[in-house]
């Protein structure tokens, strides 16, 4: 199908598009890449009355560094982060995110930000930001403001940004190079979105372990400590517990025990993968 | 209308377009550039794959306007390209293509793969290919086709290229300080729709089977019978219910109303009728609607049941929600239950906060200025709206 009829404005910069989204008064669309909001534009599920586009913002396009971590712009594409056109301070696991996501000609001009702000539970970003403790930079007239990915993301498509707030970075914090990554997802089809994703974050230097579920339709299930491995800290893949993982995915609201069983088993490939 | 420059095989053009037409419309409608071909327009077969800025890049789903100051290579633009003339050989060796119709669309991602894998390696060769359908060939041509072409130049000692050569960080096509002419002339004209042909259904609700239904609870600090008699109230009810307008109750269990709803970039209003029966002895009751969305024209139907508990000694009640509905219309094409139930649950929760305040003394002010605001078809058709993220789900990108 085609799009409805929109207007169109492509600001020069943050302050411009911040002016415009604030004149609008929640009836503008902020655009991307448009990788996500595309599709929904062109089957009319949104028919907005004005775009605002954001991918030609210079200040956007850049990364920074922040004492160990790395901001990197909202309009930074996966394909940047696959192809390493920023330094990487995950020891490769932003990149080889960005390899798995959707298609390459999607990965050209999807974002970062644009992936976050749309907030689609099933996202590679929202699930493995989580993990790693990224944060947030949201921008509005009142000035800047910064938001865990873990509060960022407030349910199925749902994020805390306020009215005439816009994301404009993503904070990563560096990995120590003991750290230990595992990460899973399922998919019936390479680049389909996936039904199943698992992300696990082993510290041993901060003795810390970050276990987030995600893809369950609502925000992701994060455990921060060692309950999931019945406190243990080594032998995690043996110690794994199954029946526990199974009831937060309950309580998280996933009746179907087929469904379950298959969020249980990629989130052990994940942990499998952590501890190998 | 606006003016855009874009260099398109070579050649500097200023096509004028609608900001709502993506790339591959103004190439094949305004250029005659037929060869990019259109299948899903929504990102998902690959037909439409293209070249910007030397990157591969879906049509479809880039609007034009997006695009000022870009290069654009269509299929068109790829005669004399080398790796190209290898793959067209290679195609027509291997049987890679039947119809054709997604060739183009495959050359370009065969030409990115070409350029950047480092080796031939079938399954790398697959998973890139993993945004390209075909229903003709079973991939199998395609793959060898793509094989010998990577062996063929490594082995002439062509190595690949990380990114295709790309060094710049953001968005393909999208560049910086090119910013459209845009002619005023021509407003957008999206209130028209709204305003026309939105008949509101008749008043006879006809009673629904759901085609999906599923259960809610909540406790407010109230006597059963002061929650069964709020229930019962269609104005105060949907006092409580964001999102509601009622305009018009031809009888005191009849209501006519209009529901907004937004999840993310997802906005629909939801035209209907809605009737309430009540049980007084049982201290429960139900709301049948029937709604339609004039913009992605999508029906709706529902049912909501309650029944009050006592808890508490009765200072407390524990309200049951069953909440039943059916969708029909573009919306409802894909169905998640989960998104339906997180969505549900937050608005869940927003009632029965509302309803608390109310029955607590604290008549919320907005519920006396505004006194229309309709409850339990807000559910269903929140309901038919998360129905819209789980569309999108099926067409996302993630």
């Amino acid at each position: 199908m085609k799009a409805a009829s929109f207007n169109y404005e492509r600001p020069k910069s943050v302050r411009d598009a911040l002016g415009l989204l604030a004149k609008a008064e929640g009836e503008a669309r902020i655009m991307a890449g448009g990788q996500s909001l595309g599709p929904m534009l062109n089957l009319r599920l949104v028919q907005p009355p004005l775009i605002i586009d954001i991918a030609s913002i210079a200040e956007l396009r850049t990364i920074e560094h922040d004492g160990d971590a790395l901001v990197i712009g909202a309009c930074v594409t996966h394909a940047d982060i696959e192809d390493g056109r920023l330094p990487d301070v995950t020891h490769g696991v932003l990149p080889r995110i960005a390899r798995g996501i959707a298609y390459r000609a999607v990965r050209n001009r999807g974002t970062i930000g644009g992936s976050l702000g749309h907030a689609d539970p099933a996202a590679d970003w929202v699930t493995t930001l989580t993990a790693l403790g990224a944060s947030v930079q949201l921008t509005g007239a009142a000035g800047q403001r910064d938001l865990a990915v873990a509060e960022f993301i407030q349910g199925a498509l749902q994020t805390a940004l306020r009215p005439g707030e816009l994301v404009t970075a993503i904070r990563i914090p560096s990995l120590s190079s003991t750290a230990r990554f595992g990460y899973a997802k399922a998919c019936r089809k390479p680049g389909e979105f996936a039904h199943a994703m698992g992300a696990v974050l082993i510290e041993p230097d901060k003795v810390r372990n970050r276990i987030v579920i995600g893809a369950i339709d609502t925000t992701p299930i994060v455990v921060n400590d060692s309950s999931l491995f019945g406190g243990a800290t080594t032998h995690l893949t043996q110690q794994f517990d199954r029946a526990l993982a199974d009831r937060l995915l309950m309580q998280a609201g996933v009746t179907d025990p087929a469904a379950r069983h298959i969020h249980v088993s990629v989130l052990a490939r994940a942990i499998a993968e952590a501890t190998a | 209308m606006t003016t855009i420059q874009l260099t398109v095989n070579g050649n500097a053009i200023e096509p004028t377009v609608e900001p709502r037409t993506h790339l591959a419309d103004v190439l094949r409608d305004q250029l005659d550039l037929t060869g990019t071909h259109l299948g899903c327009e929504h990102g998902v077969c690959g037909a439409c794959t293209l070249l910007l800025d030397g990157a591969p890049a879906r049509s479809c789903i880039t609007f034009a306007v997006a695009c000022a100051g870009a290069a654009i290579t269509t299929i068109e633009g790829l005669d004399e390209d080398e790796i190209a003339a290898e793959l067209r050989t290679a195609f027509a060796r291997e049987h890679a293509l039947q119809c054709g119709y997604c060739t183009p669309g495959m050359i370009m991602s065969a030409r990115d793969l070409v350029l950047r894998l480092d080796d031939a390696d079938e399954q790398a060769i697959r998973v890139g290919l993993s945004g390209n359908l075909c229903r003709c060939t079973g991939y199998a041509g395609i793959v060898r086709a793509i094989r010998a072409v990577i062996e063929a130049r490594r082995q002439r000692g062509i190595a690949a290229v990380i990114g295709a050569g790309r060094t710049s960080l953001g968005p393909v096509g999208s560049h910086p300080n090119t910013i459209p002419t845009t002619s005023p002339s021509m407003p957008v004209m999206t209130d028209i729709k709204l305003s026309s042909g939105a008949a509101v259904a008749t008043l006879d609700v006809p009673d629904v089977i759901p085609a999906k239904s599923f259960d809610a609870s909540f406790t407010v600090n109230a006597a059963p019978e002061q929650v069964f008699t709020l229930f019962g109230d269609a104005r105060t009810l949907a006092a409580c219910f964001p999102g509601a307008t009622i305009t018009d109750m031809p009888a005191p269990d009849c209501i006519e109303g209009e529901i907004r709803v937004a999840i993310g970039p997802l906005a629909a209003a939801f035209r209907g009728s809605a009737r309430i029966d009540r049980d007084e002895t049982n201290l429960s009751g139900r709301l049948i609607g029937t709604g339609r969305d004039q913009k992605s024209r999508t029906s709706t139907s529902g049912q909501i049941s309650w029944r009050m508990v006592p808890i508490d000694d009765g200072r407390k009640t524990r309200v049951l929600l069953t909440i039943g509905y059916s969708l029909s219309g573009p919306l409802a094409q894909i169905a998640r239950d989960g998104l339906v139930r997180d969505l549900a649950s937050r608005i869940t929760t927003t009632f029965a906060q509302n309803c608390d305040s109310y029955l607590s003394g604290a008549t919320n002010q907005a519920a006396r200025d505004q006194p229309q605001r309709l409850n339990a078809v807000g559910l269903l058709l929140d309901v038919a709206l998360s129905r819209l993220g789980a569309l999108v789900r099926g067409l996302r990108k993630p």
